[in-house]
């Protein structure tokens, strides 16, 4: 029997896959395109380039569980588009990119993430988590495990003030609020996906 | 009007004049002022009454420390006038007092009820007649407490900003020791953060957090409390520069408005320019008194005359002298007296100088407690202010949380540091170096080595100050009150009177008559209560020890500790769906669930009839891979799962060592080292760690990845469900190509899905898994397809009813932490002649020779009365035999049915058995095999 169940790769175009925060960021403003099967929120009505945070609903990123690929603990390597995550000296998670191999298991859906970006996304962060961010204590590329908002949860350090936090798919709702709550105080709005990609198009054509 | 002309390093802005209202009157401040300064100012000597007794109470610390100045601000109780800023339009309102702060009727309580009101008199008094108390509580609520909160919920609502702050070092106190402290771990290249009560100046390289207090050391963690902002601070080391405290004296009168501790005097004097009074009476035990004396002479204040409770002059006596003011040695003071205030006070000699007993026949105490007798004459000064220094003790509180010891150090009279933990380091006057230079020392000292640096130099000794007296723990007695407590009203005759009623440990004395568990926590209170003890017990104030320094430092309001208000609540990927249809959302565990929607009995019946579809993501899923994973399975089960094929399932009961059952579920065994299982709801966590945690131990070739948020899950159910499967599906979903506990792989609605034929509800049954990104697709389509053949959606409630009928068990429910699977009529899950050594099997095989004391059965009732889940089973004398763990009404059996351990000899169909429940006993009769289809013919149909 196959566990392609596990996927959220559908056989037809008519299943359109959803993050659990769809409805949080319809709320706020999103506009929507289908991409790769996901509905996504693409960008915000009024979005700009200026901001103190922003955060941005990403759990439509693949997420793998692959074996054999362990490495330094708390270090995430960047392979191609994928965040290599050691979760064990053996085992790690890949986050985005391409199936990293047949026999990676697809834990897409066990995690919706949220990036959060900017200025203030450090100090948004601990609003609700008490992880140690700082940044010479975590510098980019530091993946951390730990509590999120109360919750089990990862944080990727993917640049010096953008953060890529994974957290349980049933507990989206309440970290949504969460976050939008410690943001918005803060001058922080939602961001869609192509403000990410605009910031990394950047980033690529920097480096 | 007491504000003076401009004073050398005052912190008020004349030019800038604020306004606001004490009780509806406006009262003009300068920006600068604190609330308690400008009232002071404007002429209010009266601030609060007391906890107890409502005497008058006015400025006594100017510095955050005692009770005596609580006000509310805009509503919010709790707030210290001495310390708070005045803002533009605040609305000030005094605590306590009825009518009102000049004219308070519980005054009376003071005046005539003084000996109806000992410690504890509560617990004594009003416990008779019971059922009064309500009444009682209410008007004793009434009476005491620090006003009342406000009435609107809106308006007792604010936002609390959380901030959580790791730094290298958390340097705690921002005076001279603490500044030196921060820039010195700032210089040596570490992450520092500065916290003081105060205004904090900017300090390079560091984050300086000014008027915001520690509340508190937890492992490492110190709370911070600022403003509308609570800090969480974790640091690797810690420095607490935190000061000392100047203490009151016990005598009688204390209490009175006027009476105020030298620093609280200079420090309206010097930061607000207010004059404290005109007249004053200067009684002290040391050397700061004296030079409070000294500035206060300067502004202006008539000093009327000094006591020293030191046998010798000092040089700070004789900067008196030269101002021609005597000091008399050997004295202090035993009375204040006055009404609205202070107009006079007396002094009285001390015999053996130094921590001597004074001015009356109270015999001293023991161990460094004073000794003397009553001696010298007592002499009378009129005045409207009297000036106390009874001496500083170190502000150990929080050392002590974090840890550190102190010990009572006889000639200073108060407890010092004894040793200090790790990476917990003290500086500045409450590690004893009270001189300026030698605190700035001691605090580059602890800043340097907190960053990792070594000490370099060797700590300085406390530098010997001007050697201070050891107050007696009371002054004069035998009239008025002698307050050792400002915030709770407790006298020194009350600690006497704890003791004398058995409570003769400071421990036991606090929890008696609440000495030290008021809003000073103990900061003012302390050392006068244990002196107390001591002296009435007999022992040394070391043996007396402290009290235990609890968080919070300060009064905070719950709603700062108490976080945001958000719910980390597990919702599944079809929840909103749910929303839609009208469900009846609760909690579940920590998922939201649909209890129902609107009609848990019609569902249950379309479930019967029709089909049914609930939503049954919350339970757990742990897939289980790896070529041992079949034996790890037979380990952690007491029946086998090595031996299923692929595309079977079959049930498994978790045992815990001692043969309990803590949790149920299916396993799927989906291909030769692949496992599916499930688990309830509710015990998915645990489950989870279970198996982990046994892993961890086996070492065996399995791999365990928790699917369950990941995964949504429907149960497609009743005579129907083929059908709407079948329309969504390639597969053959014939009885014959797909039996009842078969699992297959099928795409549903174009999704890739996990279909499991099971039955929970009694019905033909399928639970649909798939991604959870898919929910809501799933289910629109599956509620589409049957919308022609009558579905409906279900629920919590009635899957409930629906379990019932086959009397399906609910882990957790119907049974507890004794039920076995012998008890819990599952026997036949138990494989005893298993190969495989596994979890539970010793006290299995013991469990399966002897009869259980009571077994879980179903049970009927004819006259549709539904018993309360937790009923008591009654045997024929009328006492306890077991009880009801579920009971409903089912609509397709038209009668009320439902479970119940009941003693084994009862055990059997047709028994009947009386259940009390609420004031009533009935019979039911006992059934031990499922009430609806009970041979399974409709679930394997």
């Amino acid at each position: 029997m196959s566990l392609a169940f596990l996927s959220p790769v559908a056989a037809d175009d008519v299943a359109i896959a959803r993050s659990p925060m769809e409805r949080m960021a319809k709320a706020a403003g999103a506009e929507f395109e289908v991409r790769d099967g996901w509905n996504v929120a693409v960008r915000y009505a009024g979005e700009t380039a200026e901001r103190t945070v922003a955060w941005a609903d990403v759990s439509h990123l693949r997420k793998w569980e692959v074996e054999g690929q362990g490495g330094e603990f708390g270090v995430a390597r960047r392979e191609g588009d994928a965040w290599v995550c050691p979760l064990t000296s053996d085992r790690a998670l890949v986050i985005g990119g391409a199936e990293p191999s047949p026999t990676a298991l697809d834990v897409t859906c066990n995690y919706a993430a949220l990036t959060i970006l900017g200025p203030q996304a450090r100090e948004t962060i601990a609003r609700f988590c008490a992880l140690d961010l700082r940044p010479q204590h975590a510098p980019p590329h530091s993946f951390r495990p730990g509590s999120i908002a109360r919750q089990p949860g990862m944080l990727v350090v993917e640049a010096e003030d953008r953060f890529l936090l994974l957290f349980g798919w049933a507990t989206a709702e309440y970290m949504w609020t969460v976050v939008a709550d410690a943001a918005t105080p803060l001058g922080g709005r939602p961001a869609g996906i192509e403000t990410i990609e605009t910031i990394e198009a950047t980033e690529d054509t920097d480096a | 009007m007491s504000r003076l002309p401009p004073q050398p390093g005052e912190r008020i802005d004349r030019q800038s004049v604020l306004r606001f209202t004490f009780d509806g009157k406006p009262v003009e401040a300068f920006e600068g002022d604190t609330i308690g300064s400008a009232l002071f100012a404007a002429g209010r000597r009266t601030f609060s009454r007391s906890f107890k007794y409502h005497r008058r109470r006015g400025l006594l610390c100017c510095a955050g420390q005692c009770p005596n100045c609580i006000v509310a601000v805009d509503g919010a109780p709790g707030v210290r006038a001495c310390v708070e800023p005045v803002k533009e339009g605040m609305r000030v309102e005094h605590l306590n007092a009825q009518p009102g702060l000049e004219l308070d009727v519980m005054r009376a309580t003071d005046l005539v009820g003084t000996r109806f009101t000992p410690p504890g008199f509560y617990y004594k008094t009003f416990i008779r007649p019971r059922r009064l108390w309500p009444l009682y509580e209410k008007v004793l609520r009434h009476a005491a407490g620090l006003g009342v909160l406000r009435k609107e919920q809106a308006d007792r609502e604010w936002r609390t900003e959380y901030r959580r702050r790791h730094a290298d070092v958390l340097v705690v106190g921002g005076g001279i020791a603490g500044v030196a402290a921060a820039k010195q771990a700032a210089a040596q290249g570490a992450d520092v953060v500065l916290v003081d009560e105060g205004q904090v100046e900017p300090v390079p390289g560091v984050e300086a957090l000014g008027r915001a207090t520690a509340l508190g050391y937890f492992d490492g963690m110190v709370p911070v409390w600022q403003g509308d902002t609570l800090h969480q601070i974790r640091a690797p080391a810690h420095v607490f520069a935190t000061g000392a405290i100047e203490q009151p004296l016990v005598f009688a009168g204390n209490d009175l408005p006027g009476v105020m501790l030298s620093g609280g005097a200079l420090r309206l004097l010097e930061r607000y320019a207010v004059s404290p009074g005109t007249r004053a009476v200067v009684v002290s035990t040391n050397d700061r008194g004296l030079e409070a004396a000294a500035r206060l002479h300067d502004a202006g204040v008539t000093i009327a005359a000094v006591a020293d409770l030191r046998a010798s002059a000092t040089e700070a006596t004789r900067a008196l002298q030269t101002r021609g003011i005597a000091v008399l040695q050997n004295h202090t003071i035993v009375a204040a007296e006055g009404g609205k205030q202070v107009t006079r006070a007396t002094l009285g000699g001390v015999e053996g100088g130094n921590g001597a007993a004074v001015g009356g026949n109270r015999a001293a105490g023991a161990g460094g407690n004073g000794a003397g007798a009553a001696a010298g004459a007592e002499v009378s000064f009129e005045c409207d202010l009297v000036v106390v220094s009874g001496g500083f003790a170190p502000a150990t509180s929080l050392l002590s949380q974090a840890g550190a010891r102190t010990a009572y150090d006889e000639a200073r009279g108060h407890f010092v540091l004894a040793d200090l933990p790790p990476n917990v380091f003290a500086a500045g006057e409450v590690a004893g170096h009270a001189d300026p230079d030698a605190a700035a020392r001691s605090g580059e000292r602890a800043g340097r080595q907190a960053a990792g640096g070594s000490p370099e130099d060797a700590a300085d000794q406390p530098i010997e100050q001007a050697p201070t007296a050891v107050p007696p723990p009371v002054a004069g007695q035998t009239h008025g009150k002698c307050f050792a407590c400002l915030c709770e009203d407790v006298t020194a005759k009350d600690i006497k009177l704890s003791i004398d009623e058995g409570y003769d440990s400071i421990e036991l004395s606090k929890r008696y008559t609440t000495v030290t568990m008021g809003p000073c926590q103990g900061r003012m209170c302390q050392l006068a209560s244990i002196r107390l003890m001591a002296q009435e017990t007999g022992q040394s104030l070391q043996t007396v020890g402290t009290t235990t320094a609890r968080p919070p430092y300060i009064s905070v309001p719950m709603g700062a500790l108490a976080g945001r208000p958000f719910q980390p609540a597990k919702r599944s990927a079809i929840h909103d769906r749910h929303r839609e249809l009208g469900a009846n959302i609760k909690w579940a565990g920590d998922w939201r669930r649909a209890y129902d929607y609107g009609d848990p009995q019609q569902e249950a019946l379309a479930v019967h009839e029709a089909a049914g579809l609930i939503d049954v993501s919350t339970l757990g899923k742990l897939l289980v891979r790896g070529s041992e994973a079949g034996e790890f399975l037979d380990r952690l089960y007491p029946n086998r799962f090595s031996d299923l094929k692929p595309g079977r399932i079959r049930y498994g009961v978790i045992s815990s060592d001692a043969g309990r059952i803590v949790d149920d579920g299916t396993i799927c065994r989906i291909d030769e080292d692949t496992y599916y299982v499930t688990t309830t709801s509710s015990g998915a966590g645990a489950v989870e760690e279970w198996f982990s945690w046994w892993l961890a131990d086996w070492q065996m070739d399995v791999r365990l990845t928790d699917f369950t948020q990941g995964l949504a899950a429907v149960n497609l159910a009743g005579p129907k469900a083929r059908e709407i499967l079948g329309a969504l599906t390639d597969l053959d979903c014939s009885a014959e190509a797909f039996k009842y506990l078969d699992a297959k792989h099928a795409t549903v609605a174009g999704v890739p899905c996990l279909i499991l034929r099971i039955g929970f509800v009694g019905e033909v049954g399928y639970e649909i898994h798939f991604a959870a990104a898919h929910g809501e697709h799933v289910w629109d389509a599956l509620m589409q397809a049957g919308r022609e053949h009558g579905i409906r959606p279900f629920g919590l409630e009635p899957q409930r009813i629906l379990r019932l009928q086959k009397m399906h068990i609910l882990v957790g429910q119907d049974t507890d932490s004794e039920s076995t699977p012998f008890s819990a009529a599952m026997p036949w899950i138990v494989k005893l002649d298993k190969d495989a050594d596994f979890i539970g099997r010793w006290a299995l095989e013991h469990y399966a020779q002897e009869e259980p004391a009571a077994r879980l059965v179903g049970f009927t009732l004819g006259d549709g009365y539904v018993p309360t889940e937790g009923a008591v089973i009654i045997d024929a004398l009328g006492a306890p035999a077991g009880q009801v763990t579920s009971a409903r009404f089912s609509p397709v059996l038209d009668r009320v049915i439902g479970m119940a351990w009941v003693p084994a000899p009862l055990a059997r169909d047709g028994a009947t058995v009386a259940i009390s429940d609420q004031g009533r006993t009935v019979s039911a009769h006992i059934q031990t095999r499922p009430f609806y289809d009970p041979e399974g013919e409709v679930l394997r149909s």
